[in-house]
């Protein structure tokens, strides 16, 4: 593992984990949520399909948990938050929670990067919601593989503005 | 808007070395929204928002957020960290117009 000292062999260490794709570190992948400055108006496809690259999603429903209101009166401010269920081994972990809101304007609401030293593969946030959408859990495990699950949110006064 | 990038962050208060703990963390922030002009069409400026939620601890970074203008305003965040060792846990937010708020909490066993 790639410490934070400054030794030669942490060097070293840094430089073999670039060369092996630094998934430790901040996702290298060209996310979405990584390049917000743009405004992203983006339908839900666009999106998806620059994140995941069309990749297969596997149905979640057996590991993830996503917890957030089924009527949200104001949605400005919706609390949302993903629990899985997976272990976190340096062999095995969730890298990538996505909370994706169909509707909204700018759909990938949050990437969060997760690394096997946080012990349990959870996130919670308060997110925005323009429109009574469906919300998605989105689950990128170490090796690739990609888990979602969605939710229907009935929003009754949206919180998106523009 | 003075509060702006106060943050609060919160940890259990006991805590067992090798527990898995769930830190929570909010900071004040408007987190600017997409405005558009009469005719619909987006207003082109640098909204100010946060973009990327750093979580360390013990000098490692343990998670990453990337957010966008989808969060909401003063916005709320939960993770979870296994409390390995005593130390500090930092929380930074940093915002599209370089503006970088900070706030840490001391992981102490009991």
């Amino acid at each position: 593992m790639a410490d934070s000292g400054v030794t030669r062999r942490t060097a070293l260490g840094v430089l073999t984990a670039v060369a092996g794709g630094a998934f430790v570190l901040r996702g290298t992948a060209p996310a979405a949520a990584a390049e917000p400055p743009l405004g992203q108006n983006e339908p839900l496809d666009a999106a998806l399909k620059r994140v995941f690259g069309g990749r297969p999603m596997k149905d979640g429903s057996g590991m993830i948990k996503l917890d957030i209101p089924l009527i949200a009166e104001n949605g400005a401010v919706v609390p949302v938050s993903v629990e899985v269920n997976a272990p976190m081994t340096p062999q095995s972990y969730v890298k990538h929670i996505y909370v994706v809101a169909d509707k909204n304007r700018i759909p990938i609401v949050t990437r969060v990067a997760l690394t096997p030293a946080s012990g349990q593969a959870y996130m919670g946030a308060n997110i925005r919601l323009g429109e009574t959408t469906d919300v998605r859990a989105i689950v990128e495990q170490s090796d690739g593989t990609l888990f979602a699950l969605k939710r229907e949110v009935k929003v009754t006064v949206g919180g998106c503005g523009g | 808007m003075s509060d702006v990038g106060k943050v609060r962050l919160r940890v259990p208060a006991s805590i067992k070395a090798g527990d898995v703990i769930r830190v929570r963390c909010l900071v004040i922030h408007p987190m600017e929204r997409i405005e558009r002009d009469k005719a619909g069409k987006i207003i082109d400026k640098k909204y100010q928002y946060i973009d990327t939620v750093t979580v360390t601890y013990l000098g490692r970074t343990v998670a990453t957020f990337d957010t966008t203008q989808s969060v909401s305003e003063n916005p709320f965040f939960a993770f979870a960290v296994k409390a390995t060792d005593p130390g500090k846990l930092t929380v930074a937010f940093h915002d599209t117009h370089g503006q970088k708020y900070e706030g840490s909490a001391d992981i102490a066993f009991s």
